[in-house]
């Protein structure tokens, strides 16, 4: 076998050129790899297989570049060649789902590498590693060329050629995009087995991956997706459903599968052997097991796949499109400028382009700053003006461009919540269908992100407390299929999410009765069904054998609600007792930036958003009328609606107290309506909304604050907030 | 006290009057010193906390140590002064707050020996806001722990946003 590598170490396929293809084209040095390897740690996030397969990738070239440096002892390669082992079997680990604490995984793999670091500054072996036989062996191998020989024996299973990558990458997007799918439809499947329209597609998911990856010799898929494709021609003839174990042990060949693109695409992209996982092998059996009617045996080892792993690379037999690696090797760089970019899309870090809607932010506030300078002299220099005019128009084109660059569809929070609901109601022995519609919806990705974990728990919450068992719900008359719908789509400004389920509802009276034990509700009080529903969310009651033995629906709810207030966001809950409940949650648009009438009222200056305004008036005094001598009315067109003095809210001191010589603003808020009472209107603005400062906290009716042109902070008022304020001040005056 | 805190006290301080009392505020707290300037008052917060200002673009909150400290208020005046502090909240994140004092004096090293506990006031004062009291010849600075004086702060609008 040749060795590729050896006498030219500074061709070596560079690890930069992963992340960087056209900034560094050589490896400047080991340690800089490490470097590098620990910066993507850090920010690695357990489930992001594509970091980790990388991270494997690394690992096993630093290893290898060690090796070839030259300057480091025997002993030294041996151990490092070691760590890096041992660092790649926990990613693999890792990236198979095998372990269940996975942050602590993540941690001993950055301990790893920091001992790795410590070895290569130092030179010094860390204790714990020097083991007498990694030592020992490394010593005796005194011989480089056995040492380089057996490397490559464990490593060179694949390296592909030029001619084969275009290829390659249109089969691993293509493949994660069948797998994906074919995880839709087998949710899909589970739910409705007789389904024969899922059945074809996950049939030809996993046939077309078996047809492209015997072309690409890619043996380890193909062998996966064969069997796996078995499984469902059975299916198919309707000899069997798969559900139960045979579900689970597709889901299975889906993750697995996943986990070979993963590493494919790796090998792809660094040129580097192609990495062999050692479950694959097991799986394929099993599954060949099940096959061949060993139902009982498979069914009771299914989930539970062994969890030791050793091999990650062995030989391959059929290398024959191994190639000249120096021809590779030199024309590595004239490849890798030729790389195809994939459909036009560029990765951007994240706090880039939260810096950019930042800096476009501040670009919005200046640019309102000069136009408010120029003011109403501007009819003097035309010209100016007009340039002006014309600049705000790309300031906001600018803007609204730089908003959507941050828009991602909610899809990959919902396409999470089918999977947890499948797991959850397996656990809980229920039958549950989740319906997703809307998941087109885009959103703010920071929005999307911090979705994910209140959508979780009020999904799970959903099904746990919410959804009855089977046999409860035939008896009270239902489907024994539970249903939760989970539901995105835009209203008024504003992106709801709606959590429906058909389970037994809330029960209001114990939770009532809870609060007020807990002291959080004073006991006489009187509260619409609305505010009694929202008491779930309050810390005090977060368990669910508290608040109730049957339908608790605490858990984890004081975390959604912060963290839904946190994006500004707000959750309503209604719920029919044996009929089910509806939480809805109400986001905004985007995070930064709104448009706003800024209003007036004695010296201050408010922000209400344009959005919740339906028009402004001048009351006529026969538009006004009171109840009891104390809620003010103002009839508009037909409609009576409520007066909010600003002035009294706030307690602030205005100009007027008189409606008739103020201006009333007609505010909603889904079937809201209210008169806001302002001194003067000011003109619209688009102001970039901050937070008032962790000294504040929440403030009812309030926001959040945003500098104006004159450099002063205005605050920014909550419309649905203000109803509220409002509301209780009729409550308890 | 115990003695950890006793041997950290030590250090760089600087100190600020309210009336006729003189503070002291660990220097590696202050963020900066700014004239008082237009405040944004924000409704329904406790009365000590005054409002909102631009900090260069951050809005950060502004409170009157004067009356938080229950002290009568007073007019502001030319040396009426805003201390920002940089207090880290219990999540980790950093917090700037505005303090409003009537002075701002200098900044003293005071050493450890010269820094004395609180000596209890029974229920007339709260000493948890209190490092210590800095003896700097005849004058005595009460040496402010900012971020008990802040935190109390966070129970309050919880409270009033319930």
């Amino acid at each position: 076998m040749r060795r590729p590598f050896s006498k030219r170490p500074r061709k070596k396929p560079n690890v930069q050129q992963i992340t960087v293809p056209t900034q560094t084209r050589r490896m400047n040095s080991i340690s800089e790899q490490i470097e590098q390897l620990s910066a993507s740690l850090i920010s690695a996030d357990a489930s992001d297989l594509q970091i980790l397969a990388d991270a494997h990738a690394r690992f096993e070239q630093l290893a290898q570049c060690v090796k070839e440096s030259g300057t480091s002892s025997e002993a030294m390669v041996g151990c490092v060649d070691r760590m890096a082992d041992s660092a790649r079997t926990m990613l693999e680990q890792l990236i198979l789902m095998e372990v269940d604490d996975t942050a602590q995984q993540l941690s001993k793999v950055m301990k790893t590498l920091a001992d790795l670091q410590q070895l290569m500054t130092t030179g010094a072996l860390p204790d714990a590693l020097v083991s007498t036989d990694t030592v020992q062996k490394a010593f005796s191998d005194s011989q480089p060329k056995v040492d380089v020989a057996s490397h490559e024996q464990k490593s060179l299973a694949k390296v592909f050629a030029d001619d084969e990558l275009e290829l390659l990458r249109e089969f691993i997007t293509e493949s994660s995009g069948h797998l994906e799918s074919a995880e839709q439809q087998m949710l899909i499947l589970e739910e409705d087995p007789t389904n024969t329209e899922a059945l074809s597609c996950l049939f030809r998911a996993f046939h077309t991956i078996k047809g492209v990856a015997g072309f690409l010799d890619l043996q380890q898929i193909q062998a996966l997706a064969h069997v796996t494709e078995s499984l469902m021609d059975k299916a198919r003839n309707g000899q069997l459903q798969l559900t139960g174990t045979a579900g689970d042990l597709v889901m299975r060949s889906i993750d697995i599968g996943k986990a070979l693109v993963g590493c494919l695409d790796v090998a792809a992209s660094t040129r580097s052997p192609l990495a062999v996982l050692s479950q694959v092998d097991p799986l394929v059996e099993k599954i060949e097991g099940f096959l061949a009617g060993k139902q009982g045996a498979a069914a009771s080892e299914a989930t539970s796949l062994p969890a030791s792993l050793e091999v990650i690379n062995v030989v391959k037999d059929a290398p024959k499109l191994e190639i000249n690696s120096e021809v590779a090797a030199a024309d590595q760089s004239a490849g890798n400028e030729a790389k195809p970019q994939g459909d036009g899309t560029v990765k951007v870090a994240t706090d880039r382009l939260d810096r950019l809607i930042d800096m476009v932010g501040e670009l919005v506030i200046a640019n309102s700053m000069v136009a408010q300078d120029l003011g109403p002299s501007s009819k003097e220099n035309v010209r100016l003006s007009r340039h002006l005019g014309h600049l705000g128009k790309i300031v906001r084109e600018l803007q609204d461009l730089s908003m959507s660059l941050r828009m991602v569809q909610v899809q990959q929070v919902f396409t999470k919540m089918k999977r947890l609901a499948r797991d959850t109601s397996r656990k809980m022995m229920k039958d549950v269908e989740l319906i997703l519609s809307g998941s087109e919806t885009e959103l703010d990705r920071n929005v999307v992100e911090a979705l994910a974990d209140p959508l979780m728990h009020m999904v799970r919450n959903s099904i746990d407390h919410g959804i009855e068992t089977p046999d409860v719900r035939v008896k009270a008359g239902k489907k024994s299929t539970g249903r939760v719908e989970l539901k995105a789509f835009h209203k008024g400004g504003s992106i709801n999410i709606e959590i429906t389920d058909d389970g037994k509802g809330l029960n209001k009276e114990r939770i009532l009765k809870k609060a007020i034990e807990a002291g959080i509700v004073a006991p006489d009080a009187v509260l619409p069904d609305s505010e009694i529903y929202k008491l779930i969310f309050a810390a005090g009651l977060s368990t669910a054998d508290k608040v109730t033995d049957i339908s608790g629906r605490g858990v984890g709810m004081d975390v959604v609600k912060q963290n839904i207030e946190k994006l500004r966001g707000r959750v309503d809950i209604s719920s029919t007792p044996g009929v089910g409940s509806i939480f809805t949650i109400r986001l905004p648009l985007t995070l930064a930036v709104i448009d706003g009438l800024v209003v007036k009222v004695g010296q201050h200056k408010y922000i209400v958003p344009i959005n919740s305004i339906e028009q402004s008036l001048r009351p006529t005094p026969d538009m006004l009328s009171t109840v009891n001598g104390r809620g003010e009315l103002v009839s508009v067109r037909g409609a009576l609606l409520p007066l909010l003095r600003l002035h009294d809210l706030f307690g602030v001191e205005p100009t007027t107290q008189d409606p008739t010589k103020s201006l009333v603003v007609i505010v909603h808020e889904n079937d809201r309506r209210a008169c806001l009472l302002v001194d003067e209107l000011l003109g619209q603005e688009q102001v970039v909304i901050k937070n008032l400062g962790e000294g504040i906290g929440d403030v009812r009716g309030i926001s959040g604050g945003a500098v104006l042109g004159d450099g002063n902070v205005s605050l920014i008022v909550d419309v649905p907030g203000l109803f509220d304020v409002y509301s209780n001040q009729l409550t308890f005056n | 006290m115990n003695t950890t805190t006793r041997t950290t006290r030590g250090g760089k301080y600087l100190t600020f009057a309210l009336g006729k009392e003189g503070y002291g505020l660990e220097i590696l707290k202050v963020r900066e010193i700014i004239g008082i300037m237009d405040i944004t008052v924000v409704p329904r917060v406790p009365s000590h906390v005054k409002g909102v200002i631009n900090l260069r673009g951050q809005v950060i909150s502004v409170i009157d140590l004067r009356s938080k400290f229950a002290m009568p208020e007073v007019d502001r005046t030319e040396e009426t002064c805003i201390i920002v502090v940089e207090t880290s909240c219990t999540n980790g994140r950093k917090r700037s707050t505005g303090l409003i004092v009537d002075k701002v004096s200098e900044v003293l090293s005071i050493t450890d020996e010269n820094i004395e506990d609180a000596p209890g006031f029974g229920s007339s004062v709260d000493t948890q806001f209190i490092l210590g009291m800095g003896k700097i010849g005849a004058a005595v600075k009460i040496l402010l722990n900012i971020s008990k004086v802040l935190g109390a702060d966070d129970e309050v609008p919880a409270a009033l946003a319930a």
